[in-house]
């Protein structure tokens, strides 16, 4: 039998999302449709044969690796699986947590739309059109992102409108560059086309100033999505963002523009760190945290020629992990309380629910890059490579790293602080086993991450064979 | 045939400042639909008719599936406003037309140089129009009204660019996954809005 891999990666999870949404009365079996399509599909990307044949029984499946459609092609190739794997891997492990209280019905099916979409926008051909599939991707995460009846509807609306505008700078940026490849290096249009480039990514990737919407986004829409949403799309544009560097030489060996590249991350870092830091509502101040780790990522990304895209790669599945904790952990703990969270309500929980207390701190840690947690050996390699660059580069990346580790501690007082409140709040119900064991679960990954870096994971590397300019 | 483009971009302009204009629901909506008819105009420059009448079938679904759900939610035709913001909105779009005239032979011999200068004007009036009101409003309907009116303005300039069928298909997923959301949201407002006073009057 003879199958292309878009109508496995792409096609398929979107006639699954199509039968969640029939389904989507029935939650528990949607959830645990979607969970388990999106975990196949990751292992069979993780652990496919390179030479794309495999044997079940007397069944013998070949797959090919494009798909026509409209005249234009959609390539997901090999080198592109490990990619494929941590999509899926990831959307299936937010899938598990879909059936918290208050995570819209609209989740199951938009996340694997989502994941498909983002599938597609990495091989779609000409690789520009990726553009769209992102857009679409905003698009249909919209109702995830709110629920009917719900009124705080701004930061959604900023969402959306930057992402669309967004998306004609990429494509006329591509159509500019296909002409420009021809040109002497010094023509201002090679200048023009980055510009246009760069301020595309720059509003897809909620660089200052256009990054007003993730701190919205993430105090209002519920912590889950917020951070699948946050995960997700990021990662995406990133890998689609190589896409030009590995096709445009005049990029690749562009000093200014990796300059520039790594200053912008710094500023992430160090805007981000700081205004984490200035936060009392624990949501928003995920929101912040989201900027500083496209911070991390924009610094990797500009130092290339030091093997900062092994960096960038790298860190998806720490991030992934430390999202994920993060937002099933503030989810468990928003379901209790009908106010807002901050650092006043939940003064106390550290001895009523310690476990998920525990996970909340840890989550924020790993993502500061605390030692023994799973970013800390990617962003020791980082900061101390940024230090060699440049002291103020690294000093800057430094300063907003030290913003999270502040947060953190300002949290983990008010965890473990009896305050005026205790004696008012509702007792949180006493933690069950089927409420901490994940908990627990993502604890453990995130400190075997950190002990034995390149152990786990290291295969998204691999994603590199994708971009042979790259290597 | 000359005159034709002209009365597209006449058309694109009259409708672009209504919409930014109006604060009348019926009266935005007619006149983006009417702008799509300008587009249509426009685009049929340089893609055959078949491809680009695409443009005005999923501009006016779009269009539709907004009106009807503003219909069907009775939202008010007119909100009350100060003349003073009438006309500073009057004066800014004026602004913004003066502007791209100005402009758009220098972005035509600069960036796009195999591109028709009437394209480029009735695009970047598009885009310059709606990128106003997107900044002067906040609330679901005129933000997604002004998205539309952003990505017309858009697609009138692109396809001058280039001529895909998985592109045109991709732009209209887009705009009709862009109508469908904007119902969602304004639907969601509304919804609202209905709550908060039933509660009001108990």
């Amino acid at each position: 039998m003879i199958m292309s891999t878009p109508v496995i990666w792409v096609i398929f999870p979107i006639i699954v999302a199509g039968i969640c949404i029939f389904l989507s009365s029935r939650r528990r079996l949607t959830m645990a449709i979607a969970s388990l399509t999106a975990f196949v599909l990751a292992l069979l990307a993780a652990f496919f044969p390179e030479e794309l044949n495999i044997s079940i029984g007397p069944l013998a499946i070949t797959l090919v690796e494009s798909l026509h459609v409209l005249g234009r092609k959609l390539n997901l190739i090999y080198g592109m699986f490990p990619m494929i794997a941590l999509i899926y891997g990831t959307t299936g492990l937010w899938l598990l947590t879909s059936n918290l209280p208050g995570v819209p019905k609209a989740f199951q099916p938009a996340s694997l739309v989502i994941a498909a979409t983002i599938t597609a926008a990495l091989g779609v051909e000409p690789f520009l059109y990726a553009a769209l599939f992102i857009e679409t991707a905003v698009l249909i995460s919209v109702p995830m992102l709110t629920s009917l009846g719900g009124d705080k509807n701004q930061g959604i609306l900023r969402y959306l409108s930057l992402m669309t505008i967004a998306m004609p700078f990429i494509l006329i940026a591509g159509w500019l560059l296909s002409g420009v490849v021809t040109l002497p290096s010094d023509s201002p249009l090679i200048g023009q086309s980055a510009v246009v480039l760069g301020l595309g990514f720059a509003i897809w990737l909620a660089v200052f100033p256009f990054h007003n919407w993730v701190p919205m986004v993430s105090q209002t829409s519920h912590p889950v999505v917020s951070s699948f949403l946050l995960f997700i799309l990021p990662t995406g544009i990133l890998v689609f963002g190589l896409n030009f560097l590995n096709r445009y030489g005049f990029l690749r060996s562009s000093e200014t523009l990796f300059n520039i590249i790594r200053i912008t991350g710094a500023l992430m870092i160090a805007f981000g760190g700081v205004l984490t830091a200035a936060q009392d509502l624990l949501k928003r101040a995920f929101g912040f945290s989201a900027l500083t780790e496209i911070g991390y990522s924009l610094l990797a990304l500009g130092m290339a020629s030091e093997g900062g895209i092994i960096w960038l790669l790298l860190m998806f599945p720490a991030r992934a992990l430390g999202y994920w904790l993060w937002g099933y952990t503030l989810s468990r703990f928003e379901s209790n309380y009908d106010v807002p969270l901050n650092l006043d309500v939940i003064q106390g929980d550290g001895r009523r629910v310690p476990i998920l207390s525990t996970g909340l701190i840890l989550a924020q840690l790993s993502v500061a890059g605390l030692p023994l947690l799973a970013s800390f050996p990617i962003k020791i390699a980082l900061l101390t490579q940024a230090m060699v660059e440049s002291k103020v580069l690294g000093g800057w990346s430094l300063f907003g790293a030290l913003g999270l580790f502040l947060f953190s501690i300002r949290v983990l007082l008010s965890l473990y602080h009896p305050g005026d409140f205790e004696t008012q709040q509702p007792l949180l119900p006493k933690e069950s086993f089927l409420i901490y064991l994940p908990v627990i679960l993502a604890i453990g990954l995130l400190v075997v991450l950190g002990l034995f870096p390149g152990k786990l994971f290291s295969g998204i590397i691999n994603t590199l064979s994708a971009f042979p300019q790259l290597q | 045939m000359q005159s034709l483009p002209t009365l597209a971009l006449v058309i694109i302009v009259i409708a672009g400042m209504t919409i930014l204009i109006s604060r009348d629901w019926r009266i935005i909506a007619i006149a983006l639909g009417v702008q799509y008819l300008g587009v249509f105009i426009l685009v049929s420059l340089t893609w055959p008719i078949n491809l680009a009448v695409i443009k005005l079938i999923t501009g006016w679904m779009a269009t539709a599936a907004i009106a009807f759900t503003c219909l069907r939610h009775n939202r008010s035709a007119t909100q009350p406003e100060s003349f003073a913001s009438f006309l500073f909105r009057g004066l800014a779009g004026l602004l913004i037309v003066l502007l791209i005239f100005i402009l758009s032979p220098s972005v035509q011999s600069q960036i796009f140089p195999s591109v028709d200068l009437i394209l480029i004007q009735g695009g970047l009036m598009m885009i310059g129009l709606s990128l106003m009101k997107l900044g002067l409003n906040s609330e679901p309907y005129p933000v997604i009204i002004s998205l539309f009116s952003f990505l017309a303005g858009f697609e009138v300039i692109h396809a001058a660019l280039e001529l895909s069928s998985l592109l045109t298909g991709l732009f209209v997923v887009v705009n009709l996954g862009l109508a469908l959301t904007g119902v969602y949201l304004i639907v969601s407002m509304e919804d609202t809005k209905a709550t908060s006073e039933e509660g009001d009057l108990r």
